[in-house]
Order: structure tokens, then C-alpha cells, then sequence
């Protein structure tokens, strides 16, 4: 009897594990997005569904009231991959849509697709290489043999290479448009990395010269322009109750960013509230321009204060040399182009990241490429920095007739990246750009939630760009909350916004 | 809210899973809050609540894309899908796109994605991954092209942007099949992207590009009259006529009426089928879709006029149908759809 109970026994284990699996399984599938969904980029966890139909269902009634349609037109939409959420704002307009699910609570690198079974995993959304090109300009054999010469110079084949680079050069030089620039900024990268002439630190050119080559981007191309609008609409909804807002501004280069904003603000409903900008960076202009932006503030009737943070790093930040005021002052991270210079020494960004939470911000924007130029092997980096940069040149040739001293120094300003991601490797190689998906993992990872940009940002920035924009193929594109900006279905920047899991906002 | 309302809601939901019941009718109520009763159209907001995804070359699941700018001066792009190549272990180098198809004969599918003509994009999600699961099933290239939208864009700018596209297609030397050393071209689309192979088909038969077959999902087509399905199935499964109306008078020229050959091909204004050259035609109709008895009447207009027409008339079926793999109407059209176009190869 004891026997066969013991064998019983043994053999009930095997099947209360498997059912205690089974069951467990079960339940990670109703936590888990519908697979199909996810595929078409809504995020629907299957045991929500029948709540997220019922919804709809409500909202239909609502809708089919064509008063009640009208008062909709001015409704601002949030993030329309969250069906669940997006139908209850529907329902009732007086929750916060930015407010993220409790499901983004967990790091929002849990993205609930399980793995291997939907086309979407983890692997494939972290690597896509994204590939545009005009087909009435061709280029082709000094493509070829940009391409050939990077493959000689990941083997080591260096005489190859060196004969190959030679041969690039010639074929660039007699190539018009956008392709022959991309090639000849390439070519130079690759003959330095041939010929082992490593470009110095970052340091290496004048700072302000740098910000100057920035200055012509940023009047030339619609970059930078939507980079500042999204982020300063971002900040603005964040601070709406603010009495003192204070933003850190993580590069504050020539503090293009903030007299739009200090507008803003002077024209809030019920008067502005006093401004506090500190701006970190290494040029030695930041003090004049810290002046005249407190020219400006009193122009405008903004109580305006002022700080320079001169450091080499910004990993040197300390959250103390902040000097925040968490009693009186809504704190502000801003940070255009700067998170991804510190993934150049390991450690850093985890630094960086305690240092931003240690001043409680209210909200983080941060603005990046979109693109991923930190891969290990370099000539994946090549293939996608070239075909990146190519698209980004082929924005500069397109549209409006530039003054040829802002196309120089806008195209200077991107070869400079370029130089930098293949050119040079260890702490000197800054351009370590990242995509958004992987931005949502380091954040997520770091304890940060998204704050999620609306329809209204969107229609903004769309507009802008219809302004300032000068070509046909630039687009705002809306991404699980954050926007993008692409040049002929090509993402090239990225605006997103964070904030403190479980702080308030 | 009308009882009989509330009914439609209730019946809709008992046709289809509930995840597809969940995506159209997402769709349909943010369709409700694009169109303006003045007839414009709010594009931003149509935009972003698109859901879009990039190209990539890195194959996922055998296939792998990239994006083409096939005519600049109207920006118009085009995405391309091609079955990952035999020998490649790294997504292919930018040279390596254009690598020549590689086979006897390679069926080449210009797809026109749907919208009523006012919605989509050849980048937004649902069709992107259409386009993956026709390279998957058929084995073949599809290039989709990302045509302009009406209100801006009316007829005849879809159907200028399909022709220059076929012509694109016709003209690339790597895409052609080893056998005749020529282009092997199918076109294809649903709702609007139907409408829009048809009239692209016509063109082509009169300026001699040989096109191989017409695939027509659900196509849109209409007319002046009230069919018995319309009014039968009116606001029953996610369509109303009224809405139908509206994209008619968005896309058609102002002053112009449902009679209009873009939406009626065989009214009497229409030009006649007979012993024109024509692709032979897969049209696939639902039955729960309000506009069927056009369809029906477009492939019995077909029919009529000599022409090779194959019709699938699945009754049960709403719109949309073809956007997710969970129901059997989607796995024997996807089965159809790879016989139609490799007939060739197997005859």
C-alpha cells in the first residue's frame, strides 16, 4: 500500500507541476497583449478585451449622438496604442490621459509579447535597419564600394581597404546630390580609421564653434525646431500649476529652446510663473547667453533666474550643483542629444540617471536620434549609419533653396556625427545613438515611466513643419506616446517624456 | 440610443473574434471622428492615430523590407517586400535589395492598400503586415504603393499614382522572372485599393504592360441607386451608406455623381469590357459587407463583357476580414490568392 502510494505519489508530482504550469501559463496569457493586436500596434492584454469591446460599445452610443460628436472635435488623444485607455479618456474626459496605465507600473521593457511566437520580438524591434532610397538617383558602384571598403575594414584587410577608400573618393567627388556628400563624409571616416588618424575627444574643436555648426542646423532643417516644440509643449503641460519652474537644461549649446518657452509661459492664464533656468555645458558663452535670456525675461514680464553649469562631463553632474528648491520649485530635465553621449563609458548613464532622480523632476524630455549606432560589430554600425545619414542628407537637398553657407555648415555639423560613430571607438566615440525601443528599456530599467505626447503636439508639430519644414516627405509620426519625425517614412528623431514611477504629474 | 442600434452592436459582435470585433470597431468610431460633415477631412488627427511601422531590411519571419521613392516630384513612395534571400545570414547591405529575383517565374504584386481612398498609408501596420503575409504565402514580391489620399488628393490622383507605379514596376530589371526575362505583375488591393487595381488594370491593357491578374479584396464600388444590401446591412457590421456617401463625394470631382465610372465601372457612362484587354480578375466579396451586391454586380459586369473572373463570394464574412489570420475566411482567400498567382508555375 505504502508502495504504491509512494509510486502514486510520484507520479501525482509530474502532474500537479505540469497543472500548477498550465494554470500559471494561463494566467501569463490573459496578462499578456493579444498577439494579433500587438502586431497591428494596439496593446490590448487578452483579459481586458471584453471590457475594451464594451467600451467601444459605450462610446458608440455616445458618438452616435451628434451633439456629443461635436464637443469631441477639440478632444486631445493620447497614445492610441493603449485601446483600453484611449476608449475610457473617450468615455470620461476628465481623467488625465497622460497618466500611464497601471500595466506600465512593471519596466516597460516587459512588453508582454511573448517571444518567438508574434513577428515582433524583442531581437527583430531592436535591429531594424531602416532602408530608403530614391530610385532616379542611383550611385550604385560607390555604394559599392563604400560598402566593400567597410567590409575590408571590419576583416582587417587594410590594403583592400586603403585601395577601396581611394576608389570611393573618386566616385564621390563626381557624384551629384545627397549621395555624393554622405559618401565623401564616409569615405573620410573610414580613410581615418584606415589610417589609424584618430579624431581627439570631443573637446578637440572650439566648443562654441560646434554650437555655431549647430546654430545653421537648427535654422536650416525642421530638426531641431521640432525637437524644442515637442519638448517645450511636453514641459509646458507638466508645469500648468507651477508657481516656480526650473529646468535643467542637460546641453544648453546656444539656448535656442527657451525664449519660445519663456513666451509661453508669459502668456499663461493667470500670469506667468518665475523661471528658473540652468543650463549645463562646456563652452565658455554660457554666462552672456544666460544674460540675455534675462533680457528677454524682462521684456516679457517673466521672473527669470539664471545658472551656468560648466562641466567636461556630464557624468561629473552632482544632483547638489543643481541647488533645486523641492519646497518652492517644480523641477524640469531637458535634455536635446545628450543621453546618448554618456553610453560611451559603462556605468555613466546609470550615473546620469541616479543624478536626474536624485532632483525629482517633474518631467524628463529628452530628444534623440532614431537610430541604432551603438552596435558592437562595426559594420552593422556602418550599414546603418549610412543608410541614417543618407536620408538625412536627401532632407537637406529636398525643398526650399538653402543660403550655401547654412547647407555647408548644417551638412559639417552631420558629418561631424558621422566622423565620430565610425572614425572612432571607446570613450572618444560620443554618437552612440539609440532607438526609441531601446530608450524605453534603459528608462524603464531606471525606475522612469512615459509621459505620453497628444494629438495636439502632434497637429502642432505637423504644422510647424508645414511652415518651416521645406520638403514634401517630412512627417510627424505618433509612437506608443512619444512623436517622431521622419523624412520619407524613415524615422530620424525621436521626442519622448518621462517621469519618476509612482511621483506625482 | 435606438434599440435597433443596440441590436447591430449586438449582432456584429457574434460574426467575428472578439479581438477583430475589438480592431474594426476601433476603427470605425475614430473613422467617425475624421470625417467632417463639411466633407473636409482632419487629417492630423487621422495620422496619428494611425499606427504605423518602419521599413526593415533585418528578414522577419522570411520577409524583409525597405521603402523607395519612386517619383519625387509628387514624393510618392513605395514599400517593397521580398522573401529573404537563400544564402543570407546578414539583413542585406543596401546593394543587395536590388538583388535580381531569383527564380523561373517570380510573381511581382502591386498592392494598393484600402481606406475608401481618404485613410491608411502604405506604412500603417495593418497593411504592412498584409504585405508580409502575401510575400510569406505566395512566395513573391509585393511592392505597395503609398498612393495620394482624397479630400486633398481626389480621382483621378490614386489612379495617376497607380500607373506610374506599374510603370516603375514594369521597368526594374530585378524584378524580373528568369524565365521570359520580363516582369511578372499582379495587381491587388482591398476597399479603395480594388477600385484603384481596376482602373489601373484598364490603363494598362490600353497602353499594352501586360498585367498577369487583378486580386480585388472587398473592392469599393458603388452607384447612384440603393441595392438590397445596402439597405439591408446598413450600420449591421461597422458600415454605414452614409459614410460610404461621403468618401463617393471626397474622391469624386466636385459636382460629380455616384455614376461616375470611378464608382461604377459598368454604369452606362463606364466604357464597355468587351475585347479589351483585361487581366483575368480574383474578386473576393464578403457578404456582411453593405456594399456586396456592387461587387457582385462588378464581377457579373466581368463576366458579361469576356472576361476571366473567379469570384469568392464567402457570405459570412465582414469587412476587414483579411487583417488577422483568426478565421477560415482569411486562411482559404490567403490559399486562393497563392494559386491565382502561381498558376503560371504550375499549369
Amino acid at each position: 500500500m505504502k508502495r504504491s502510494h509512494q509510486e502514486t505519489s510520484s507520479v501525482q508530482e509530474a502532474p500537479s507541476i505540469s497543472t500548477n504550469k498550465k494554470i500559471k501559463l494561463k494566467e501569463e496569457d490573459d496578462n499578456m497583449d493579444d498577439e494579433l493586436l500587438a502586431a497591428l500596434g494596439y496593446n490590448v492584454r487578452s483579459s481586458d478585451m471584453a471590457d475594451v469591446a464594451h467600451k467601444l460599445e459605450q462610446l458608440e452610443m455616445v458618438l452616435s449622438n451628434d451633439d456629443n460628436a461635436f464637443n469631441y472635435n477639440n478632444t486631445v488623444h493620447y497614445n492610441p496604442s493603449d485601446l483600453s485607455v484611449w476608449a475610457h479618456t473617450m468615455l470620461y474626459p476628465d481623467l488625465d490621459p497622460t497618466r500611464t496605465t497601471p500595466s506600465d507600473e512593471c519596466t516597460t521593457s516587459n512588453k508582454r509579447i511573448r517571444l518567438g511566437d508574434s513577428a515582433y520580438t524583442e531581437s527583430t524591434t531592436t535591429r531594424p535597419v531602416v532602408l530608403f532610397y530614391d530610385s532616379q538617383e542611383t550611385g550604385v558602384r560607390l555604394v559599392q564600394a563604400l560598402v566593400a571598403c567597410a567590409e575590408a575594414v571590419q576583416t582587417e584587410n587594410l590594403s583592400l581597404a586603403e585601395a577601396l577608400v581611394k576608389r570611393v573618393g573618386s566616385l564621390a567627388a563626381s557624384q551629384v546630390g545627397a549621395m555624393g556628400k554622405v559618401a565623401t563624409f564616409f569615405a573620410e571616416a573610414l580613410a581615418r580609421r584606415i589610417y589609424k588618424i584618430h579624431p581627439s575627444s570631443v573637446a578637440a574643436i572650439d566648443p562654441s564653434f560646434e554650437e555655431i555648426l549647430q546654430m545653421h542646423f537648427y535654422d536650416s532643417t525642421p530638426y531641431l525646431k521640432f525637437a524644442h516644440f515637442t519638448a517645450n509643449q511636453a514641459i509646458l503641460e507638466a508645469v500648468t500649476t507651477a508657481r516656480v519652474v526650473h529646468v535643467i537644461d542637460l546641453g544648453i549649446n546656444q539656448g535656442m529652446q527657451w525664449p519660445a518657452l519663456m513666451q509661453a509661459l508669459a502668456l499663461r492664464h493667470g500670469g506667468p510663473p518665475s523661471f528658473r533656468l540652468t543650463g549645463v555645458g562646456h563652452s565658455e558663452g554660457i554666462q552672456q547667453l544666460g544674460w540675455k535670456l534675462a533680457q528677454l525675461a524682462q521684456a516679457i514680464g517673466v521672473e527669470f533666474e539664471f545658472k551656468a553649469l560648466t562641466v567636461e562631463r556630464l557624468t561629473d553632474l552632482e544632483p547638489e550643483m543643481f541647488e533645486t528648491r523641492p519646497e518652492s520649485e517644480t523641477v524640469v530635465v531637458n535634455s536635446v542629444f545628450e543621453f546618448h553621449t554618456v553610453l560611451s563609458q559603462p556605468g555613466s548613464i546609470e550615473k546620469l540617471f541616479a543624478t536626474v532622480k536624485a532632483v525629482k523632476p517633474v518631467i524628463i524630455t529628452v530628444v534623440e536620434q532614431e537610430a541604432n549606432h551603438n552596435g558592437v560589430v562595426f559594420l552593422e554600425r556602418f550599414n546603418e549609419s549610412l543608410h541614417y545619414y543618407s536620408s538625412l542628407f536627401d532632407s537637406l537637398e529636398d525643398g526650399v533653396l538653402l543660403p550655401s553657407q547654412d547647407r555647408v555648415m548644417s551638412e559639417a555639423y552631420i558629418g561631424r556625427q558621422i566622423l565620430n560613430v565610425v572614425a572612432t571607438e571607446g570613450v572618444d566615440r560620443t554618437e552612440r545613438h539609440e532607438t526609441l525601443v531601446q530608450w524605453r528599456k534603459r528608462f524603464g530599467l531606471a525606475g522612469f515611466v512615459p509621459v505620453n505626447l497628444g494629438s495636439d503636439a502632434f497637429k502642432q508639430a505637423s504644422l510647424l513643419l508645414e511652415i518651416f519644414g521645406g520638403g514634401d516627405g517630412y512627417r510627424v509620426e505618433e509612437n506608443d506616446g512619444s512623436l517622431m519625425l521622419a523624412w520619407q517614412m524613415r524615422p530620424i528623431i525621436a521626442t519622448s517624456a518621462w517621469k519618476l514611477r509612482g511621483g506625482r504629474g | 440610443m435606438a434599440a435597433s442600434d443596440e441590436v447591430n452592436l449586438i449582432e456584429s459582435r457574434t460574426v467575428v473574434p472578439l479581438n477583430t470585433w475589438v480592431l474594426i470597431s476601433n476603427f470605425k468610431l475614430a473613422y467617425n471622428l475624421l470625417r467632417r460633415p463639411d466633407g473636409t477631412f482632419n487629417r492630423h488627427l487621422a495620422e496619428f492615430l494611425d499606427r504605423k511601422v518602419s521599413a526593415n531590411a533585418n528578414p522577419v519571419d522570411g520577409v524583409f523590407s525597405f521603402d523607395v521613392l519612386i517619383d519625387r516630384s509628387i514624393n510618392l513612395l513605395s514599400r517593397v517586400y521580398r522573401p529573404v534571400y537563400t544564402d543570407q545570414e546578414q539583413p542585406p547591405s543596401v546593394l543587395e535589395l536590388e538583388k535580381p529575383v531569383d527564380g523561373e517565374i517570380v510573381p511581382v504584386i502591386l498592392f494598393f492598400h484600402g481606406g475608401s481612398f481618404a485613410h491608411s498609408s502604405a506604412n500603417s501596420a495593418i497593411y504592412d503586415t498584409l504585405c508580409r503575409r502575401l510575400v510569406g504565402v505566395c512566395k513573391c514580391v509585393v511592392v505597395s504603393v503609398n498612393y495620394r489620399r482624397a479630400p486633398e488628393n481626389p480621382y483621378p490622383c490614386a489612379y495617376d499614382d497607380g500607373w506610374i507605379a506599374l510603370n516603375w514596376v514594369n521597368s526594374r530589371s530585378w524584378l524580373k522572372s528568369k524565365k521570359d526575362s520580363k516582369v511578372h505583375i499582379f495587381l491587388a488591393g482591398d476597399s479603395s485599393g480594388g477600385n484603384i487595381a481596376h482602373n489601373v488594370a484598364l490603363k494598362a491593357g490600353e497602353s499594352g504592360i501586360n498585367v498577369l491578374g487583378n486580386i480585388l479584396l472587398n473592392p469599393m464600388f458603388g452607384g447612384i441607386e440603393r441595392t438590397e444590401s445596402e439597405k439591408r446591412l446598413d450600420g449591421k457590421y461597422f458600415v454605414t451608406v452614409r459614410d460610404r456617401d461621403w468618401y463617393w463625394k471626397a474622391f469624386l470631382p466636385e459636382g460629380e455623381d455616384r455614376e461616375h465610372p470611378a464608382c461604377n465601372p459598368f454604369s452606362p457612362r463606364g466604357k464597355s469590357l468587351e475585347g479589351v484587354s483585361f487581366p483575368k480578375s480574383l474578386v473576393v466579396v464578403a457578404g456582411l459587407d453593405l456594399i456586396h451586391d456592387w461587387q457582385l454586380a462588378y464581377a457579373e459586369g466581368l463576366k458579361k463583357a469576356g472576361q476571366e473572373v473567379k469570384l469568392m463570394h464567402l457570405e459570412k464574412a465582414t469587412i476587414g476580414f483579411y487583417l488577422l489570420p483568426n478565421n477560415i475566411h482569411f486562411h482559404n482567400v490567403m490559399d486562393e490568392i497563392s494559386a491565382f498567382v502561381n498558376a503560371e508555375s504550375c499549369g
